[in-house]
Parts: C-alpha cells; sequence; structure tokens
C-alpha cells in the first residue's frame, strides 16, 4: 500500500500526508481481513510526524487493528532494513499479545504474583507493555541468556575477557564476552534460507547479543566429498536418529561416534548411564570413510574431531577478526553436551590458553534469566558531520533518549537513578557505509566534546582496523543509550551442588586418543561431582559429568576454583 | 625442502584448506570494514585471493563476484614478469589497473604482496577493488580509447619494502575527483594485504610448513580433477548459440561455439561482433571469468575458486573481436558486453540441459552517475547501482531487482538522498516487466530522479536491454525492455546527459525472461501475480 507523503534527509516536508486517502487505503487491507499493519515512511527516522499522523489517524478509524510504525521500533537510515524490522515486528505481534497475555494469567492463575519480566535479544529485562509494543526484540532472547550467563561465571572466577563456547546436537553458538559484557550487534538476520549464509535472512536493525552459529555439533555427518575431503556437517543427525552409537537407527558417522572411538566418551557412563552406546556400530559406520580416505578409523575418527574443531575455530576467527580482537587475549567457557568435549582443541587453534567449564551448564540459558539487569537501548539517526554538530541539540538529543529509556526502567519496577546510563554513538569517516559503534563518556557534552568524541572514536576505529586515514572527517550517524538497572541479589551465589565433598575425585584409567599422540595413551578418568575446589591434577585427563565430558590435552594443568568452576591452563 | 611432494590426508588438507579461507575471508571482512566507497562496502565489488609462488590461486574470499575468478591470479602473474621474484622483498606491495593485465577497466584497481617466510618468497597476496573513482570522463561508454578513461597504473610499487612512494599517492589524488575516498579504498586494500601476510606466517609456523607448494598442487590437483569429473558428466559436442546487444547505433551479435569434449570445455567466441570505440569492449581477461563463471554455475557450482577449478575451462576469441579487443581499446562499461556472457553460455547448454539453465536476465546491472559542482563550490561524483529481474527457471520465478551475474546491491533511497543532490520521486516495481511462463520471470524497477544542484550537472547511465528484451527460454515470454527518459523523452542512455535544476529522469530496469510456457503456469500462482499487481 501507497500513501502520498515525502521528506528529504534533513526532515523537512516535502508532501504532506494525504489522511483520507491513507484511510481508504487501509480500509481495503481491513475487508482482506488484515489484522496488523506497518507503518513506513521515507526518512522517517529523521523526522516521524507523519508516522505519528497516520498512526493516531489510522488508530482513531480502526480501533481493532494492531499498529507498528518504523520510527518506533527501527529509527535508522535505510529504508529496507527499517521496513524489514517493521514488518517483522507487525508480523509477531498480534501473536505476541495473544501469548504474554495468556502466560501472565496462567501464572496469576497459579498463584504467582511475582512483576513479570521478559528478557531481550540484547540480553537485558524489561516489562511486559515494552515487550508487547516491539516483540521483534524478544527473537533472540534464549541464546541472548546463554552468552549473559558465560559472562556471569566469568567474572566469577575473575576472568573478564571470554569466548563463549556452546556446542550442542546440532550446532555451536560463539559469542565474544568483554570486560564482563557480551558484545551487542545492532543489527541482526533472522531466519535465513540457506542455513548459516550470511545475506539469506530477514535483516532486522535490533540490538542482540552477537552471535555466530554454526553447523557443528555432536550430530553433524562426516562425509567424503567430491575432491576426497574430509566433510563435517553442517547436516545433522540431530537426536533423532542420532550419532549411530545411539542404536536409534542412525546410519551416518558423526562427530559424536567419532568422539566415543577415540575414548573421549565413556560408553557405560554416558547421559549419567541412561542410555546404551555401541561403540562397534559406530566403528562400522566409520569403514566407509575410512575406506574412501585411505585412514584407519581411528585415524578417521581423529581427522573428524580435528575437522569439526577447525570449522569451529575458523568461524571464531574471522568473527574475532570483525572486531579487530586477539583471540589469544580470551579465556573460552564450554557449555553445551559436546562444548567440554571440544574445547581444549578449539582454544588451541585459536591460541587460547585457558578454558573454564562451569558447572551445571545444561541450565545456562534458564541461570541467565536469574541474573540479567533490565536493560533499554535507544536510537536515534543524526547523520551530522563532527564539525557540524550542534552541541546543545545533540546533548538535548541523548536527554531525550535517556528519558525515554528511563521511563521504560522505572515501568519496570527499577531506580531509574540507580540505573547505568551508557552514551554511544555509530561512527565514521565521511564517505564510509559502515559505522563504528563508540561507547562514549558520560555528558553533559558541549562544543569542547568534539575532541573527546574523535578520540573515542579513532580509539575504537585503531582497535578494530589498525590503522586511521590520514585527512577525513569523522561524522555520527547514529547515537544510542544503554541504561542497564541490576536486579536485586543479582550476584548472588548459585548453590549448583557441583562441588563434591568427596575430594580426589580420579574414579580410573580409560585408554584416550589425543591429537598429540600417534596412539592411544592410559589416562586418568575424573568424576566431576567428586572433585572440590582447591584440587587439581595434569593432562591427560577426562573429567566426566552427567551431562558431559571434558578432554583434557597433555601438559594441561586444571583446578578447580572456590565456585566449582573447572579452570584448564594449556602448556604454552 | 625436499622434492618430494609432501602428501596430505582428506582430513589434514580441510583442516589446511579451511584455514586458508577463513584467511582470505578475514582479510575481505577486514577490506570491507575500512573502504570508503559504498562500491566496496554495498556491493561487495572487490576480491582477495592468496597465490603459489608462480601466482597459481589457492583460495579466494567467499563472498567475490563472478567478475573475478581467474582475474587477479593473472594480474599476480603480470606483477611478477614485471618484477621477477629476486627483484621483491618484505614490505613491498605492486599495483596496476592495466585493463589487460587487470580486469578490463581502470577502476578496479589490484595490488599483490609477496608473502615471505623465515626470509623465502612463499606466495602472493593479492586484492582488487572498484575505486570509487579513476579520472578521466564519467564511467560512460562514450570513450574511443582507454587515455580518455582515466589515469592509468602501469605496473609498479606502491610500496617499497614499507615505503610507500608520495609521488605516486600526490599523482593519484591529483587525477581522481575524490582523493580522499580513492586512497582510503587503497589503504583498506593494502590493510587486507598485511593482514594476509601475517596470518600466512602464522599459519606456516603452527603446521610446520616451509612452503605452500606442496598445499597449492594438492588444492589446485583435487579441484581440478572434480571439475574435470563434472564436465565428463555433460554429454560431448559442439553446441553454437548467438545473441543480440542493444550495441550503439546497430545492435551487436555475441556468438559462441561450446565444445564439450571429454573432461574439458572450450568456448570459441569467433563470429562475435569486431571491437568498437566505444568503452563496451571486453577485454579477454574478464570475457575469460564470465565464461568460468557460467560453466561453473552448470557443472560444479559448490566447487570453491582456486587455479584447478578453472583450468579445464578454456575460452577463446579472435583478437580485436569485442570480447578480446586490442590495445587502445576502452572498456570503461565492459559489463554492457561481458554480463551477457553467461547468458551467451547457458543458451548454448539451454539445448541439452534447459532444465539446469536460467532464462535471460535483466542484466547488467545498470547505474545513474552524477557529477557536477555542489553549491557549496565543491566537486562531487556519486554513483548508484539498479538492477533488472533475474530469469525464471525449471524451479521457480526469477528473483526481481536482483543483480547478476554480479552481486551488486542496489543503493537505497535514503542514502542516495543523503549522500547526492538528488531527489527520488519514486521507486515501485514494473508490474508486467517479467517475461511470462510456468515460471514468470522476475520483475525490474521504475526510478524516477530529480535533479537538484543549482548549477547544471553531468549524469551517465550503465543501461542495456533498451532494445532487446531478455529471452525466455523452453517457451517462456521475453521479458519487458528497459528504458531511460529525461523530462519524459526517452534518450540515448549510452550517452552523457545534462540536467538542469528540477529535470527528471525516469529509469525502467528491465525485466528477466520466462521459463516453461505460461499454460502451465500454476493457476493460484497467476492470481496471487493479480493481487499483488505484478502483471
Amino acid at each position: 500500500m501507497k500513501s502520498a507523503s515525502a521528506w528529504v534527509p534533513d526532515g523537512a516536508v516535502i508532501t504532506p500526508l494525504d489522511e483520507d486517502d491513507l484511510l481508504a487505503k487501509v480500509q481495503t487491507l481491513v475487508d482482506k481481513k488484515v489484522e496488523a499493519v506497518a507503518i513506513v515512511f521515507l526518512h522517517a527516522y529523521a523526522n516521524p510526524a507523519h508516522e505519528d499522523a497516520a498512526l493516531a489517524a489510522i488508530e482513531r478509524a480502526f480501533p481493532d487493528l494492531i499498529i507498528t510504525a518504523s520510527h518506533d521500533v527501527a529509527p535508522e537510515i535505510r529504508e529496507y532494513d527499517r521496513t524489514s524490522t517493521t514488518v517483522t515486528n507487525a508480523y509477531v505481534k498480534p501473536l505476541a499479545h495473544t501469548y504474554v497475555d495468556r502466560l501472565v494469567a496462567q501464572t496469576k492463575d497459579l498463584g504467582i504474583s511475582a512483576p513479570y519480566f521478559m528478557m531481550l535479544s540484547n540480553g537485558g529485562l524489561t516489562h511486559i507493555a515494552e515487550a508487547k509494543r516491539s516483540p521483534v526484540q524478544l527473537l533472540e532472547s534464549g541464546p541472548a541468556a546463554g552468552a549473559l550467563v558465560a559472562a556471569h561465571f566469568g567474572s566469577q572466577a575473575g576472568i573478564d575477557n571470554i569466548l563463549a563456547f556452546d556446542m550442542g546436537g546440532t550446532t555451536a553458538k560463539l559469542a565474544l564476552v568483554d570486560n564482563g559484557e557480551p558484545h551487542v550487534a545492532y543489527h541482526f538476520e533472522a531466519a535465513r534460507e540457506k542455513r548459516f549464509a550470511e545475506g539469506s535472512g530477514l535483516p532486522l536493525t535490533i540490538s542482540a547479543i552477537e552471535l555466530i552459529e554454526i553447523g557443528a555439533g555432536g550430530g553433524s555427518i562426516a562425509h567424503i566429498d567430491a575432491m576426497e575431503l574430509l566433510k563435517v556437517g553442517p547436516e545433522s543427525a540431530g537426536s533423532e536418529p542420532g550419532p549411530v552409537c545411539y542404536g536409534r537407527g542412525g546410519t551416518n558417522p558423526t562427530v559424536t561416534d567419532a568422539d566415543l572411538l577415540l575414548g573421549y566418551l565413556n560408553a557405560g557412563s554416558f547421559a549419567g548411564g541412561s542410555m546404551n552406546i555401541d561403540a562397534d556400530a559406530a566403528a562400522r559406520a566409520m569403514q566407509p570413510l575410512a575406506d574412501k580416505s585411505g585412514l584407519s578409523v581411528i585415524d578417521t575418527a581423529r581427522g573428524i574431531y580435528e575437522v569439526v574443531n577447525e570449522n569451529m575455530a575458523s568461524a571464531a576467527r574471522v568473527h574475532i577478526a570483525e572486531r579487530g580482537k586477539d583471540p589469544r587475549l580470551y579465556t573460552l567457557l564450554a557449555t553445551g553436551g559436546a562444548g567440554p568435549v571440544h574445547a581444549y582443541y578449539v582454544a588451541r587453534k585459536l591460541g587460547v590458553r585457558r578454558i573454564i567449564c562451569p558447572p551445571a551448564a545444561g541450565v545456562a540459558s534458564a541461570l541467565g534469566l536469574l541474573i540479567a539487569p533490565a536493560r533499554i537501548d535507544r536510537v536515534a539517526t543524526v547523520a551530522t558531520p563532527l564539525d557540524a554538530i550542534n552541541w546543545p541539540d545533540l546533548e538535548a538529543a541523548y536527554r531525550a533518549l535517556e528519558t525515554d529509556a528511563a521511563d521504560v526502567i522505572a515501568e519496570t519496577g527499577f531506580d531509574p537513578a540507580a540505573a547505568r546510563i551508557t552514551r554511544l554513538a555509530d561512527m565514521r569517516y565521511v564517505g564510509q557505509g559502515f559505522e563504528v559503534v563508540v561507547t562514549l563518556p558520560a555528558g553533559p557534552y558541549t562544543a569542547e566534546s568534539a575532541r573527546m568524541m574523535l578520540d573515542a572514536f579513532e580509539t575504537s576505529y585503531r582497535q578494530t582496523f589498525s590503522r586511521t586515514p590520514p585527512d577525513v572527517v569523522a561524522e555520527i550517524i547514529n547515537i544510542r543509550v544503554s541504561l542497564r538497572a541490576d536486579v536485586p541479589g543479582e550476584r548472588a551465589e548459585f548453590a549448583t551442588g557441583a562441588a563434591g565433598e568427596t575430594g580426589g575425585g580420579q574414579t580410573g584409567t580409560r585408554p584416550v586418543r589425543f591429537p598429540e599422540n600417534n596412539d592411544f595413551v592410559d589416562t586418568a578418568v575424573y568424576d566431576r561431582a567428586r572433585l572440590r575446589p582447591g584440587d587439581s591434577f595434569t593432562g591427560p585427563a577426562v573429567v566426566e559429568e552427567a551431562e558431559s565430558t571434558l578432554i583434557i590435552g597433555p601438559g594441561g594443568e586444571a583446578r578447580i576454583d572456590d565456585a566449582g568452576n573447572l579452570i584448564v591452563e594449556l602448556p604454552q | 625442502m625436499t622434492d618430494q611432494q609432501q602428501a596430505f590426508d582428506s582430513a589434514t588438507l580441510e583442516v589446511l584448506w579451511t584455514r586458508l579461507v577463513s584467511i582470505v575471508d578475514e582479510a575481505a571482512a577486514a577490506l570491507v570494514r575500512t573502504s570508503f566507497s559504498t562500491v566496496v562496502r554495498d556491493s561487495h565489488d572487490f576480491s582477495c585471493v592468496i597465490t603459489d609462488v608462480s601466482g597459481g590461486s589457492l583460495v579466494q574470499a567467499t563472498d567475490s563476484i563472478p567478475s573475478f575468478i581467474g582475474t587477479l591470479p593473472r594480474t599476480i602473474r603480470h606483477f611478477l614478469d614485471e618484477y621477477p621474484a629476486e627483484t621483491l622483498q618484505p614490505g613491498d606491495v605492486l599495483i596496476t589497473n592495466d585493463i589487460w593485465m587487470g580486469t578490463g577497466h581502470l577502476p578496479d584497481i589490484s595490488v599483490g604482496r609477496p608473502l615471505f617466510h623465515d626470509g623465502k618468497l612463499v606466495g602472493f597476496a593479492g586484492s582488487t577493488a572498484h575505486a570509487p573513482d579513476i579520472g578521466g570522463k564519467i564511467r560512460s561508454p562514450e570513450p574511443r580509447e582507454v587515455f580518455e578513461e582515466g589515469f592509468q597504473i602501469p605496473i609498479m610499487k606502491l610500496i617499497r619494502a614499507g615505503e610507500p612512494d608520495e609521488t605516486f599517492f600526490q599523482l593519484l589524488r591529483k587525477n581522481v575527483r575524490t582523493p580522499d575516498e580513492v586512497v582510503g579504498d587503497l589503504w583498506a586494500q593494502v590493510t587486507a594485504l598485511d593482514l594476509m601476510a601475517d596470518r600466512i606466517d602464522g599459519f606456516m609456523t603452527e603446521y610446520g610448513l616451509s612452503t605452500l607448494q606442496d598445499l597449492a598442487t594438492e588444492i589446485q590437483s583435487r579441484s581440478e580433477r572434480a571439475m574435470r569429473a563434472a564436465i565428463r558428466a555433460l554429454p560431448d559436442g559442439v553446441y553454437k548459440n548467438t545473441i543480440s546487444t542493444d550495441g550503439l547505433t546497430e545492435p551487436l551479435d555475441l556468438e559462441v561455439t561450446l565444445t564439450i569434449r571429454d573432461d574439458e570445455v572450450f568456448a570459441d567466441y569467433t563470429g562475435s561482433a569486431p571491437q568498437v570505440d566505444k568503452a563496451i569492449n571486453c577485454a579477454m581477461c574478464y570475457t575469460y571469468a564470465m565464461t568460468a563463471y557460467a560453466v561453473k554455475c552448470v557443472a560444479a557450482p559448490d566447487l570453491p575458486n582456486n587455479e584447478g577449478a578453472i583450468r579445464p575451462i578454456h575460452a577463446t576469441a579472435p583478437e580485436g573481436c569485442i570480447l578480446n579487443p586490442r590495445f587502445p581499446a576502452s572498456g570503461g562499461s565492459r559489463a554492457l558486453i561481458g554480463h551477457f556472457v553467461p547468458s551467451l553460455v547457458f543458451g548454448a547448454l539451454a539445448q541439452i540441459m534447459p532444465e539446469k539453465i536460467m532464462a535471460g536476465a535483466g542484466s547488467p546491472l545498470w547505474c545513474i552517475t552524477q557529477s557536477g559542482v555542489t553549491d557549496a563550490g565543491k566537486s562531487f561524483a556519486k554513483l548508484f547501482f539498479f538492477n533488472g529481474g533475474m530469469g525464471g527457471t525449471a524451479q521457480s520465478d526469477g528473483q526481481s531487482c536482483l543483480s547478476w551475474p554480479s552481486n551488486i546491491s542496489a543503493t537505497p533511497v535514503e542514502v542516495i538522498e543523503q549522500l547526492a543532490p538528488l531527489r527520488i520521486r519514486h521507486r515501485r516495481l514494473r508490474p508486467g516487466s517479467g517475461g511470462e511462463g510456468q515460471h514468470r520471470g522476475g520483475l525490474g524497477q521504475e526510478i524516477m530522479f530529480e535533479n537538484l544542484t543549482k548549477t547544471p550537472c553531468a549524469v551517465s547511465f550503465l543501461a542495456e536491454r533498451t532494445r532487446i528484451a531478455a529471452p525466455g527460454i523452453a517457451g517462456g515470454d521475453d521479458g519487458a525492455k528497459g528504458e531511460i527518459q529525461i523530462n519524459g523523452d526517452t534518450v540515448d542512455p549510452k550517452s552523457q546527459h545534462i540536467l538542469k535544476s528540477g529535470d527528471t529522469v525516469m529509469m525502467r530496469t528491465p525485466g528477466g525472461g520466462g521459463y516453461g510456457p505460461v499454460d502451465a503456469r500454476n493457476p493460484e500462482t497467476a492470481q496471487q501475480d493479480r493481487d499483488e499487481e505484478k502483471v
């Protein structure tokens, strides 16, 4: 549906809004039983007056329609991305309203009277009304909670820079945590048509904890391709039929089958002893690959382990490099069923020197929901070179965003005065099309702040790209604020029960094949539940727990810290 | 080092290869993120490669556009002819934009850096990127010779052992309209080379490699075997096809004789029109890249790009032909001819396997270049891209407004209005522009601009299929032709035009051809087309 209305980039009106025409067109949509409407006008990021007017007029005429205006959910330049975000929001809004209302009503019926919060993709909590206003923000909230808890376990162990590595049955997810904060991206791609391929999804301009997802999990299937290369994934046997060794009808050799043959997994105590594991079937399924590649079955299994590790390490390497960071400065935190099995050797490929394996990693996301702060992000487009900025206007624009965000924090039931306010700006050199999101010092800003902003930008720019170009003016595209208020008791310790009472913890030995060795070596096996704070030992070692197994290579130094985290230092 | 070729097992090779790809992808990410012009960052009009010591490519960045298949490694070989290995030292960066040794037009600047490990030359890192400006006549088909097209860079050392050639930078800045953007992008290319050099050094140390040669041989020979096997599966034979393009005053014919013999493909373009004194000549390097792309699409689309994968694909054209022009032919708008090459090859293959072929696309991409002086007295040149519809296939309707065969995205309205003194009065799909068929061709687009400069400015275009439509296949209809109007009058899209304040330009991009007879179209889909005003 088209409606006459036009603006220019600085927000001046060219064609006024024709309300009668607009309402006639909306009527044709209503006649077709449309429930939700998205309103997008060009340059509405600069001047939302027409969108506001259209919204008000439609609301008056059609009170039952659920309406989303673009400046309200994605006030950023680039009409395609803004429209995609607005339409996605309009699409999910009726569903979200029904779902959230029912959820609230039913928990009330259960006698739960606590205030209700929802996790957003940016890793912050908000109240129900905000979630219903802009449900597109809820999209990635589950994985966001996982990244938050990684940051939490890291800070508990006194480590601020974390590479969160979660490997499950079908995919592996990686997220960076710097200075105790997960990275937040301001663009997100949903529903990729071609799995994992960038550019094949819907572009959404929402803030979301930045995660990369790759098709590498315990169920990933290994095969030999046309070039006689050993490939692993992205096709997955999932959990049904699952790996061959599960004996549920899977016939394709998977990463889990390889892990079992290498001695990393204990066939007897798999999933707490609740499953019958068939190592012979795994070996038989591996035989055709071995025949094609000319390797033994065990070397094929070793190859699968190496290849899937390299796939994950390569994805992490490109991801980290895109942000101008150095992987060697991170600690890898492993969660998920397959994460601890692969963490040590993914770390080695990245040059990472330390891994953490937290207790109770299986319920990580749920824990994240308990420790998340209330967080509200707001954005506005400025698109002005630094040397042309009207400083009182800029300060007023930041204040307006802060007031708006503080109102939501207050409505959520937190004290906005205690909230941490971060000002940020998307900056670039004039002519560039990618912005660097720069964290700025606190305001208020005056004309004297130009130098400070340029310094902050150039520091971030150099961190990312290692050099700054000569003689180019910088500009601010978007300004952002982020308000966070801690949930009372956030830093409370969780009684995970993972640190055992008995100490020692070694239960025996078994032959294990490590990448450094050409044969199996007899390796100490520990029971995680029987390790306690202060215990330490040197790899090679295998640490078993109900949900996963931690593999420690030769020379790795393991210890249990006071919080029950297992920390492993890799040899130089 | 021994003379014995080191053997790599399936797993080890996969691990090393994955790492090499991640290195060029890292470099590509750095190039995109540090570039200044819209061309590189929004249109991915660039490439990064790593080659062996003789210029044979090992890996190419995943997002590279087809125009660069095989071109950059050839440029590296030209670098080597000019600067043999013994004249190279760590920290050198070589450069050229020579049409014949590069990619067929001057705006593509190619740079290469020798890679050293333990003091020994082990290979090259290369990158090509489309510069936002290169001087000369603004991108239009009018130049008669390369001399009119802008600043020519012979093969030379841009950086000598870490020392940039300041004289060169002064000359370059003086000869381009937007020196900050051009030089900024060139430094972004150098950043990408630096990154590749650093990563390769670390990679070789980690895996104890003293040379890349054994790895290169292994990667290339496996890719070559896979491509040969794929070609062997195609029926042997000689397949001819001829198509016409808009041309200049008269349509120009392109002709291919495609021979599939055992495990090799030979494309011979004898019979195509002779070179012309307009900048639409398509240098052999570009003709080859487009040929290799088309054959790969049909035979082995998933095969990674490297020397081995394209070795069984051959292309020849008589010297002096529009697909292999002689010096000093101009070629700035080579895409106007070159983007037809994949369609030409597809047409030949459609005779034996229509189910694998897409109907004619509304390609090549269109663009508008606006240049002049801002109200503040500063000269400017802005380039924006638009696309026609793709062709229908045996599987589905063609996509609307999508670039093919180059992956260049259309510029957003809000960005155009931010960057250039233009107002977009409207931009919309062209109903009915897709060729009807069992699977309809994708739609073209209609964009109306108004010029806002106070003093007159110049506009020029890349626009094709304004006379000859994108053909349907297997019984599908042709797509709608494209059109450009200024103030309501249809104009010659191949000439430069002057716009006064308030003048309007209407661009209508062509639709794609349909696949299969229209009576085979699903009636529900046909109704949906009517509901959505696509027909």
